[in-house]
């Protein structure tokens, strides 16, 4: 059970005036039962990357292993179905794909595509919107009366509902506040703990990787750059400069104290640690 | 939905392009009515090759007009069927004992086919070398005229282009919606009517959903930016008119005329 891209090119539009290549020579695997930050700047090729997972892209060249499934170039998948039900895709603003009448209907849409009855899939809605904090009295409402960050957890719930083994984000937590993005992204890592999805998160958020991700993958114009566990990711200091990217406060916090000669150890990532770091120190002297 | 050629602009750089809208547009209508004068094959062999050379001279691969030609044959093939059961003149080409084909019904498809695929190449020369906002330009250029008759022209080019900018938008959209519906198992090309047709329920609901509330922030930023209805505006893009268009304008005029005066001759033979 894993994820592997062996040398994936994928080409926008090949051979007409438009064509762009997205994707450059990827070689890739994402751990099973981790959460994965991919980031890089817009335009880098993080959609193009996450839309392979499902076979809504095929590479241009190269293929690409999810769990028993070969994708390989140019070749149509036989079973589009089967993949689609293990790996669950968020796209950005999600809330947009709402159609039925009420939300539990909406929710149930995905299981009873994947040849579920009607009686079960309804079952797995509920689930679905329990598990994404939406509450009852609301599972009967039209998807129109919620508000932009319910709405947007209806649809997440409408791809949980299929109970994926690989579930896709990308930047689920764009245009939310961030109480609703921190408790959208405490959804995950639930969903990462309780059924050991694979969770893979496309974000520019650094403090959401630092608090909940394992694995960080780095793209930069369409090839993959640094592919690390997270602790290693945030010492690469040249990086973050040249990308612009402004570390967590707790990275930052220590990379001062480093220059005034005052060191922590690389697994202190959070604040309380932090914290109790300080204070023993202090306590010490 | 990348597969459609029919209408698409094609950034290159060529005499075509840099033709002047309003003129690109006269000569469009003025080699509609040659294709469609009564001028035999040989008529439509000058217009062909006329066709051509403005081809050639905007740089278009003829497998691009291949390719808008394609959907078409489907239709071709439907008209050869219905020509060959209504059409009884000329010779038998072939005779079936139930049914024959006449020379004639042959020939009249393949008139047809040519007339349409000569139809093709002149409005792909038009939208594949014309920026669409160019192309809204010139129509209300050409339109002005009208104005005395109370037509309002400007709002009608704002209504054309805005149509137009909003195609490739809501293209867009409407692929971003089909993907993350296909995420959720929606398979449109295979499955039995009623699922076909949550399918496509799923797909139009969001996108009329969505299309409303773009309207209505359109609305709002133009409305925000001073825009008012039937109110006055000044243009930031001047069309000029240069001897290039000119000269190729009188070119296309000569090729009608010729085909008026000359025409029934050719078709006679």
């Amino acid at each position: 059970m894993s994820i592997r891209f062996e040398k994936v090119n994928h080409i926008y539009s090949e051979n007409t005036p438009f064509a762009y290549q997205a994707l450059q020579d990827i070689n890739l695997s994402i751990a099973q039962g981790k959460i994965t930050a991919v980031i890089g700047a817009t335009g880098s090729g993080k959609s193009t990357l996450v839309q392979h997972l499902n076979g809504l892209l095929l590479p241009s060249s190269g293929s690409i292993i999810v769990n028993d499934v070969t994708i390989k170039a140019k070749e149509k998948l036989s079973d589009v179905k089967h993949l689609r039900s293990q790996v669950g895709l968020v796209f950005q603003f999600a809330e947009y794909q709402l159609f039925e009448e009420t939300l539990v209907k909406d929710v149930a849409f995905g299981p009873k595509n994947f040849s579920v009855s009607e009686l079960e899939a309804e079952k797995m809605a509920k689930e679905a919107l329990k598990t994404c904090g939406i509450s009852e009295d609301d599972f009967e409402k039209s998807p129109l009366e919620l508000s932009g960050g319910q709405k947007r957890r209806v649809a997440i719930a409408g791809i949980i509902a299929m109970n994926p083994s690989i579930l896709v984000l990308d930047e689920p937590t764009a245009g939310l506040d961030p109480q609703g993005a921190k408790s959208m992204m405490e959804l995950f890592v639930k969903i990462n703990k309780t059924k050991n999805v694979t969770v893979i998160i496309v974000t520019h958020n650094m403090e959401h990787v630092l608090s909940y991700c394992d694995d960080v993958v780095v793209l930069e114009n369409g090839k993959i750059i640094m592919q690390c566990n997270k602790e290693e990711f945030f010492k690469q200091k040249e990086y973050m400069e040249r990308a612009a990217i402004d570390p967590p406060v707790v990275i930052t916090f220590k990379n001062l104290c480093q220059q005034r000669g005052v060191n922590f150890s690389s697994d202190v990532l959070d604040v309380k640690m932090l914290a109790d770091k300080i204070a023993k120190r202090c306590v010490n002297e | 939905m990348n597969n459609v050629t029919l209408g698409k602009y094609l950034p290159l750089d060529s005499f075509v392009h840099k033709l002047d809208p309003r003129i690109k547009i006269c000569i469009m209508v003025v080699l509609m009515v040659a294709v469609f004068l009564p001028c035999g094959f040989w008529g439509h062999a000058i217009v062909g090759g006329f066709l051509l050379i403005a081809l050639l001279a905007s740089k278009i691969s003829v497998k691009y007009v291949y390719k808008s030609f394609k959907p078409i044959i489907f239709t071709m093939l439907f008209l050869l069927v219905i020509n060959v059961l209504v059409i009884r003149t000329g010779d038998v080409l072939i005779d079936f004992g139930f049914i024959s084909i006449y020379t004639d019904a042959v020939i009249q498809t393949l008139y047809i086919a040519i007339r349409l695929l000569l139809m093709i190449v002149v409005t792909t020369l038009l939208t594949a070398t014309t920026k669409p906002l160019d192309l809204t330009l010139g129509i209300e250029d050409l339109l002005t005229p009208f104005e005395k008759l109370g037509m309002r022209t400007h709002d009608l080019a704002m209504m054309i282009s805005l149509a137009l900018r909003f195609i490739p938008s809501l293209l867009e959209e409407a692929q971003r919606i089909l993907k993350a519906q296909a995420s959720r198992g929606v398979d449109i090309e295979n499955g039995n009517f009623k699922e076909k047709i949550s399918a496509i329920l799923s797909l139009i609901v969001p996108l009329f959903v969505s299309c409303f509330q773009r309207a209505d922030d359109l609305a709002d930023a133009m409305e925000a930016r001073g825009y008012i209805v039937g109110g006055k505006r000044v243009r930031y893009k001047q069309l000029h008119l240069n001897w290039k268009d000119v000269i190729t304008l009188c070119a296309s005029l000569v090729l009608l005329v010729f085909l008026i005066v000359v025409g029934p001759k050719l078709n006679a033979l």
